[in-house]
C-alpha cells in the first residue's frame, strides 16, 4: 500500500516539476546549469550534507520524542481549543467535495512539490546564495521544529472532534495515512511543519521574486493552499498554523544571517581535492 | 497600665479569633473538573462522549475541561498512578459478573490495574462482592442481583453503553468464521482453508500491539486476543457452549472448595523446556506478587488479578497434577483456569524491581510489570516471529500445540503463519481487507463506518457481529471530593442521556447500560426500559434541564450561585 501510494507521489511530482521547468526555469538557466553544475555541487553540498543528517536525526528522534514528551512536555491540546474555539468548524463548513479534493491535492502532491521545486529553480541560478539560504531554512525547520515538539504535545482537531472535523483526507483517501503515518505521530501538531515549510518556500519566493516572478505568484498561492488545507482536513489547528508561519521567519531570517558567513565551502576548497573544475 | 495591657490582650485575642474563624474557613469555588480520556485516533468513541458529557457537566454549572492521552499514558495515569477527576474509557469488562469482585472490592483500593482504579470503598457493597463470589451455583443469580443493585445506588462508576463488534472477514480464503469466537483466541483457530493457504492476515487498528507483547501489561494490552494465542491457559471458554473447557489441562474436579486439576501430558513452552506443575503454581504465586515476596510491599498483577488472588493455596502433587484451595463458590473459582500460564525459567528473574540507571522507582515496580517481553515464550498455538515496531507482527504456528494431537478435539492452528499489519483506521482496515490485502480485522470497526460497511459489503467479504463485554463508562476518582460522596455521583449519572448518546456516538449500534453486567446477568430490575430505570436523565435528547439539574444538585445538598455549582475546597 505505501510503495503504491508513494510510487503515484513520484510521478506526480515529476509530472509538475517538468513542466514548471519548462515554464519557470527556461532553457538558457538550463544550458548554463550544464557547463557550471559542478561549481554549484561543491557550494552546496556542506548545506546538503547537514540537512541530510538533521533528517536522519529527525527520522531516528521521531521514535523517542513521543516517549520523551509524555515524561517532560505540556499537554496544550484543551488549551489551544479552549482558546481558538470553533475556527476549525467555521472552515470546515464551507466543505464540498472539490474543495476536499483539492486541499487533499494540495496537502499531498503541491505540498511536496512546493518544496522541491525551489531547489532545483534555485540550484538553476549561477548564484547559489538563494539555494544555501533554501537548504539552510529547511534545516532549521525541522531542528528547531523537533525541539518544540518534545516540549509540547497536542492533538489535531481531527482527534477531539472526530465527528464534526471529519478526519478528511483520511476517510477520503484512506490510503494516503500510510505516507503520512511514516512522517508524522499525532501528538506533533504544533508547530505545522507543513505550514512551516510551505511558507519557506513562500518567503524565498518573495526574495527571488526579481529573477522568478512567475514562481513568486505559483508559490504563494500553494503555500497559502497548504496551510488552510491542514486546518481544513482537521488536521492542525489555527494556532498550529501561526506558529508554522513564525518558525519560518525565523528560519530564513537565520538562514539570511547564516549563510555566508562561515562559508564551508570556501575554507574546504583549498583542502580537500574536490571535482576538478576542468575535467 | 498592667490591667490595660491585660484588657487590650483580651480586647485583641476576641477579635484576632474572630478573624481567625473567618479566615480559615476554606473557600467555596465553582467545580472544577478534568474528563481524562484517549484521543480519536487511539478510540473515537471515548473522545466524542467525553466532549458530550463536558457539555452536560457544563450545562449543570460545572467547569470541565477535557485531557487527551496517549492510550499507554492513559492507562498510567488513570489505572496505575490514579491522577484524575474523572475519565471516560472502554473497560474490558467480564462475562463472569465475578469480575465486579476485583473491580470494586475496597481491598485492592491501593492496586494497579483494573483493579478498582476507583478508589471506591464501601463495607456493605464488599459483603454483596463477597457473597456472590461465595454463592454455589443455585444460590448465585440471586446474590449477583442483589450486588448489582447495590451498585446501580452507589454509582462508584457510570455505565454508560455496551458498543455491538462488527469485523469484517474475507470467505474466499478461509471458511469458519464464527460470530461468537471472533472476539477469542477461538476466532483464529479451526479455520477451514485451502492447502495453497499458509498465512492468514490480520489487520490489528493498536499500534500498542507492535510495541509491548506483555500479558499482564495493562498499558498495552486491550482484549489482548493476540497474546492468548501466545500464551495457553489451563481452560478456555468456548462460547459456543457457554462454560470452561480444559485446554493445557486434562481436566479438573471440583471438592471441598479445592480444585484438583490435571496436565495433559509431555506440554511443552515454544523454547523446547516442558511445562509442568510447577510452571503453572508458579504462575498463579507470581500474578499475586511479581515481587515473590522478596519486597516489603507485594507488586500483584494488574492483570488477572481477580482470578490470582481467588487462590489461597497451591499445592504440586506432581509433575502433572496440582491442587488449588479456594474459599469462595465453584463458579468463581472456576475463572482462576484461564489467566495465562508463564514459563517459570523466563518470569522468575523478572521479580526483580525494574531499574533506569539514574532514577528511583518505585516500590513494586518489578521487571515484570514494565518489560516489553520481547520475543514471549508462551505455550500457544502460535509462536513469536518477528515485529516491526508501529507496522507489523508475525507469529508462527506452534507444531507442537496440543491441540495439534491427533487424540485431542480442540480446535486448532490450521495455517502456518500469522501476519498482523498495524493500521491506525477502520476506514483504511476496510480497504486492506475489501482489496484482499488482510483476510480478517482484528479488533471491532469503529461505530460511525459501521452503517457504510453494511450497506455495502465488499465481495467475498463477510460482516461478524459479535456480543460484547466491553462497555463504556464514567469513572469517578473518589478519593477526591466530591466524587467520593454517592449523592453527587448519583446525579452526575443523571448527567448522562445513555440513549441519546448510543444514538449519536454509536449511530444506534450499541446498548444503553444500566448495569456493567453481560445481558444473562441483566436484573429485570436493571433492564434499560427506554430510560435508566437506577439514574433516569434529567432532560431530553442530550439536553440537560438546567433548572431540573441544579434542583438535584441542591437536593444532594450542593449549592448554587447562580449557575455555578459550588463546592468547598
Amino acid at each position: 500500500m505505501l510503495m503504491q501510494v508513494l510510487t503515484q507521489l513520484v510521478i506526480v511530482v515529476s509530472l509538475l516539476m517538468i513542466v514548471s521547468i519548462g515554464a519557470f526555469v527556461g532553457r538558457y538557466r538550463l544550458r548554463d546549469t550544464r557547463t557550471e553544475w559542478r561549481r554549484r555541487v561543491r557550494e552546496a553540498a556542506p548545506i546538503t550534507l547537514l540537512l541530510a543528517l538533521v533528517l536522519l536525526g529527525n527520522s531516528v528522534a521521531r521514535q523517542t520524542v513521543p516517549e520523551l514528551s509524555w515524561m517532560i512536555g505540556w499537554n496544550l491540546t484543551w488549551p489551544i481549543y479552549d482558546l481558538e474555539g470553533q475556527f476549525i468548524l467555521w472552515l470546515q463548513s464551507y466543505a464540498t467535495p472539490s474543495v476536499t479534493a483539492y486541499f487533499s491535492f494540495v496537502y499531498i502532491y503541491g505540498y511536496v512539490f512546493l518544496l522541491v521545486f525551489p531547489i532545483v529553480a534555485y540550484f538553476a541560478l549561477s548564484n547559489t546564495r538563494p539555494l544555501r539560504e533554501l537548504l539552510t531554512a529547511y534545516t532549521l525547520n525541522y531542528a528547531l521544529g523537533l525541539v518544540l515538539y518534545v516540549f509540547v504535545i497536542a492533538y489535531g482537531p481531527r482527534n477531539l472532534m472526530p465527528e464534526l472535523v471529519d478526519a478528511l483526507l483520511y476517510d477520503t483517501y484512506p490510503q494516503y495515512q500510510h505516507l503520512t503515518r511514516q512522517v508524522n505521530r499525532n501528538t506533533n501538531v504544533f508547530p505545522s511543519l507543513h505550514t512551516s515549510l510551505a511558507a519557506t518556500a513562500g518567503f524565498l519566493a518573495f526574495r527571488t521574486r526579481g529573477v522568478y516572478p512567475k514562481w513568486f505568484v505559483v508559490a504563494t498561492v500553494l503555500a497559502l493552499s497548504v496551510a488552510v488545507s491542514t486546518m481544513y482536513l482537521g488536521i492542525h489547528w489555527l494556532i498550529d498554523v501561526l506558529a508554522g508561519i513564525v518558525l519560518a521567519y525565523v528560519s530564513v531570517t537565520l538562514a539570511g544571517h547564516l549563510v555566508g558567513r562561515w562559508s564551508l565551502s570556501s575554507r574546504l576548497a583549498g583542502r580537500v581535492p574536490y571535482v576538478s573544475d576542468n575535467t | 497600665m498592667l490591667a490595660s495591657v491585660a484588657g487590650a490582650t483580651v480586647a485583641t485575642s476576641g477579635c484576632v479569633r474572630q478573624v481567625r474563624s473567618t479566615v480559615n474557613r476554606d473557600g467555596i469555588d465553582q467545580l472544577s473538573l478534568t474528563i481524562t480520556t484517549v484521543p480519536a485516533d487511539a478510540d473515537r468513541e471515548s473522545i466524542q462522549l467525553a466532549r458530550a458529557l463536558r457539555d452536560a457537566f457544563e450545562a449543570a454549572g460545572m467547569d470541565v475541561s477535557i485531557e487527551m492521552q496517549a492510550p499507554e499514558e492513559f492507562h498510567r495515569t488513570v489505572l496505575i498512578n490514579h491522577d484524575f477527576d474523572v475519565y471516560v474509557a472502554r473497560h474490558p469488562g467480564g462475562v463472569d459478573p465475578d469480575y465486579l469482585y476485583e473491580t470494586l472490592h475496597s481491598r485492592y483500593v491501593d492496586e494497579a490495574g483494573w483493579q478498582n482504579p476507583f478508589g471506591f470503598a464501601n463495607l456493605a457493597v464488599d459483603e454483596f462482592l463477597e457473597s456472590q463470589r461465595a454463592a454455589a451455583d443455585d444460590d448465585r443469580a440471586e446474590a449477583v442481583t442483589e450486588t448489582l443493585e447495590a451498585l446501580a445506588l452507589e454509582q462508584p462508576f457510570v455505565p454508560i453503553c455496551v458498543p455491538e463488534e462488527y469485523r469484517l472477514a474475507r470467505t474466499d480464503r478461509f471458511d469458519g468464521w464464527e460470530d461468537d469466537r471472533i472476539p477469542t483466541r477461538l476466532g483464529y483457530l479451526g479455520l477451514e482453508t485451502g492447502e495453497t493457504v499458509r498465512t492468514l492476515r490480520l489487520v490489528h487498528t493498536d499500534a500498542r500491539l507492535s510495541e509491548n507483547l506483555n500479558p499482564l501489561s495493562v498499558e498495552y494490552r486491550d482484549d489482548g486476543t493476540v497474546t492468548d494465542l501466545l500464551y495457553d491457559s489451563l481452560a478456555v471458554e468456548r462460547p459456543e457452549h457457554g462454560e470452561l473447557e480444559p485446554w493445557l489441562a486434562d481436566g479438573w474436579a471440583w471438592e471441598n472448595e479445592t480444585l484438583t486439576v490435571e496436565l495433559r501430558d509431555g506440554l511443552t513452552f515454544h523454547d523446547g523446556e516442558s511445562l509442568t506443575a510447577a510452571d503453572v503454581a508458579f504462575t498463579y504465586r507470581f500474578l499475586a506478587d511479581t515481587t515473590l515476596g522478596d519486597a516489603d510491599v507485594p507488586a500483584p498483577s494488574p492483570r488477572f488479578r481477580g482470578q490470582a488472588a481467588a487462590v489461597d493455596g497451591i499445592d504440586v502433587v506432581d509433575d502433572r497434577r496440582l491442587e488449588l484451595a479456594f474459599s469462595i463458590g465453584e463458579p468463581a473459582a472456576e475463572r482462576a483456569l484461564s489467566v495465562p500460564i508463564l514459563p517459570e525459567h523466563v518470569w522468575r528473574p523478572r521479580a526483580e524491581r525494574a531499574t533506569v540507571s539514574g532514577v528511583r522507582t518505585a516500590d513494586g515496580t518489578t521487571e515484570a510489570l514494565v518489560t516489553d517481553n520481547v520475543p514471549p515464550i508462551g505455550s500457544g498455538p502460535f509462536e513469536f516471529a518477528d515485529l516491526v515496531e508501529r507496522d507489523s507482527v508475525t507469529l508462527e504456528r506452534f507444531d507442537e500445540h496440543v491441540t495439534r494431537r491427533p487424540d485431542v478435539d480442540l480446535p486448532e492452528p490450521t495455517v502456518e503463519r500469522i501476519s498482523i499489519a498495524i493500521d491506525p483506521r477502520s476506514t483504511s482496515a476496510i480497504q486492506l481487507v475489501s482489496a484482499n490485502d488482510a483476510d480478517v480485522t482484528n479488533r471491532p470497526l469503529e461505530s460511525y463506518v459501521v452503517d457504510d460497511v453494511l450497506e455495502s459489503v465488499p465481495e467475498d467479504v463477510r460482516v461478524l457481529q459479535s456480543p460484547s463485554r466491553r462497555f463504556y463508562h464514567l469513572g469517578f476518582n473518589a478519593r477526591k471530593a466530591p466524587f467520593s460522596n454517592p449523592r453527587f455521583r448519583r446525579t452526575v449519572a443523571r448527567l448522562v442521556d445513555k440513549q441519546w448518546l448510543v444514538e449519536d456516538v454509536f449511530d444506534g449500534h450499541a446498548r444503553p447500560a444500566a448495569t456493567p453486567v453481560v445481558e444473562e446477568w441483566t436484573p429485570e430490575s436493571l433492564e434499560w426500559n427506554g430510560d435508566d430505570p437506577e439514574t433516569p436523565f434529567l432532560g431530553t435528547d442530550g439536553d440537560v434541564d438546567t433548572a431540573a439539574a441544579k434542583a438535584a444538585f441542591e437536593d444532594a445538598g450542593f449549592r448554587y450561585d447562580g449557575d455555578r455549582l459550588q463546592v468547598r475546597r
